[in-house]
């Protein structure tokens, strides 16, 4: 692809726009220059910072969480493929199925390096309640195939409740783990644009549809903020240091018109 | 999670795919490719190449859904890891497919109400087998009719298209290649991964071998429409290999399983592939512990 590829897709048609930007090639294109070099998610001559024993056990039990948060992402966003309503959207969502299972991957392998022996069974002891209730709220949704409700608990709430946890996270990560939050933050910021972008078209030809998923919005908002307060004090933050973590969480969900 | 799972994690696939063979390809072929003239300027081979790559963005439709349905089902995370993999792959063969046909003339608006004519009842009823499982959630039977049926069977379509185009039509050869590799992994996770799966749930064995002799029967029934469809342009495109035509004298011969695809009448060709892909099949079940079910004929 040329590089003036980006300018040139936004001089496209909306429609032919779209096509472009969900598509394999553009993903590719997108990834490409973030991943190359980065095998699992960060460059081989980064060095490992020692952490004490209490930094150690708050890094995994952080991690775990996040493999969880990632587990949910992957199987929304293959489920969503059944429901998508055309062959662009389809697509998208199957790069960001992929993106999914990269992060579960990277997460699964930074918990190995730091010497968890059997992830799985690490995840499950310290799995939050609020995010396991998020995870059963998102599958209803999508097994009950309705596009809007499930795009916007996935790729709005979910995917901003994400980014702003491993964008906060990373300020004071170790260097290993922020690059691998830095690359996976790049990733949550085009599925984002993704969920703007559907429901944004969506909402100003459907108005009503806003009042449906702002009750979503208020039946999902306590497991998110119960979720960030968990995560805090799993990383031995007070929420006085980091008042932007919720702050970053609640002007995604409002660039959409979904006040509080 | 299975040692070998190891070997279809998502870091080796960013490496051998699209950092890979598919590195400086557009939508699976070298930048500047075009569909070969003689496909373009004969409607009967422009149309026939139409109908066939109608029939392959059904499949890969039915291999997309099937994939990203089959994630939610698998019991590990190894598992959802590589599906999620060979998701953005079946969406990729969607695209590339999807693509060719605006390559050959079909115009955006008209895409969805032409696959919509064109797509061979028996192939949707084929997909509809394999998708009933996977809505279902039954992961050993989405597994056997996604990854060892319907891959196995695509691998060895686009194997036999590929010795068919590789002289006429380089572009489209080159699409293929790339697709037929991602195909030969995915065939490989469904044996490596099912057998042991298999093992354990022996009471599913007579269900998943009905699917695959239901699946075999409207697979065959499938290639029997295309082939007795396709026969003048097939006639056609064997004349022009041959040179007999004078338009490309001299091309060489395409030859596949021993076979010159250049002399080979439509009925021998239907024979030769539906042979071929059901040898696959009774090998790769037998791998897995299954038997194999024959179908009946169409």
């Amino acid at each position: 692809m040329p590089e003036n590829h980006v300018s040139d897709i936004h001089g496209l048609e909306p429609q032919e726009f779209l096509s472009q930007v969900h598509s394999f090639e553009f993903w590719f294109e997108s990834v490409e220059g973030y991943l190359s070099g980065r095998p699992y998610g960060h460059q081989p001559d980064t060095v490992e910072t020692p952490l004490s024993d209490l930094e150690r056990d708050r890094l995994i039990t952080a991690l775990c969480n996040y493999c969880i948060g990632e587990t949910v992402a992957l199987e929304g966003a293959s489920g969503l493929i059944a429901i998508a309503p055309n062959r662009e959207a389809k697509i998208f969502l199957a790069t960001q199925v992929a993106d999914e299972g990269r992060h579960l991957e990277v997460l699964l392998r930074r918990l190995t390096d730091l010497g968890v022996t059997d992830p799985e069974t690490e995840i499950e002891k310290h799995a939050n309640r609020s995010l396991l209730t998020f995870r059963h709220r998102l599958r209803e949704l999508v097994e009950g195939r309705d596009w809007e409700a499930s795009i916007f608990a996935q790729n709005v709430i979910l995917e901003a409740m994400e980014f702003s946890v491993f964008q906060t996270h990373a300020e004071v990560a170790d260097p290993i783990t922020r690059e691998i939050l830095e690359g996976i933050v790049k990733d949550e910021r085009r599925h984002m644009g993704f969920g703007e972008n559907d429901l944004g078209r969506r909402l100003a030809l459907t108005p009503h549809i806003r009042d449906r998923l702002n009750v979503l919005r208020r039946s999902l908002d306590p497991l998110v903020l119960e979720t960030f307060e968990d995560t805090l004090s799993q990383l031995g933050i007070s929420r006085s240091e980091h008042p932007g973590l919720g702050r970053r969480y609640l002007e995604t969900v409002e660039r959409l018109g979904f006040a509080s | 999670m299975p040692d070998f799972l190891t070997a279809y994690s998502i870091q080796n696939w960013l490496e051998s795919c699209p950092q890979g063979y598919l590195e400086q390809t557009q939508y699976g072929h070298a930048a500047g490719e075009s569909e070969a003239s003689i496909v373009l300027d004969s409607p009967k081979l422009r149309d026939q190449a139409i109908q066939s790559t109608v029939q392959l963005v059904v499949g890969e439709r039915c291999a997309l859904a099937a994939s990203s349905g089959l994630i939610n089902a698998a019991p590990d995370e190894g598992s959802k890891r590589f599906l999620a993999t060979q998701t953005l792959d079946e969406a990729r063969h969607v695209e590339v497919f999807t693509q060719r046909l605006l390559d050959l003339g079909v115009r955006k608006t008209e895409l969805e109400p032409l696959i919509k004519e064109h797509a061979n009842p028996h192939l949707v009823a084929f997909a509809e087998v394999l998708l009933e499982k996977i809505d279902k959630g039954d992961f050993v039977a989405g597994v056997v009719g996604q990854n060892i049926v319907l891959e196995g069977m695509a691998f060895t379509v686009f194997e036999m298209l590929y010795a068919t185009n590789v002289e006429m039509n380089p572009k489209f050869a080159h699409t293929l290649s790339g697709t037929i590799a991602d195909e030969r992994r995915h065939v490989g996770f469904g044996e490596n991964r099912i057998g042991s799966l298999i093992k354990e749930h022996p009471e599913k064995k007579a269900e998943i071998e009905r699917m695959q002799k239901e699946m075999s029967f409207h697979m065959l029934a499938t290639f029997a429409d295309s082939f007795r469809e396709s026969a003048p342009a097939i006639m056609e495109a064997q004349g022009i290999l041959r040179g007999t035509n004078g338009t490309q004298a001299g091309a060489s011969e395409s030859r596949w399983q021993g076979r010159s695809l250049s002399t080979l009448a439509p009925e021998e060709m239907e024979s030769l592939l539906a042979d071929s892909v059901l040898k696959e099949f009774k090998i790769r079940l037998t791998r897995i512990g299954l038997d194999y079910q024959t179908p009946v004929a169409p």
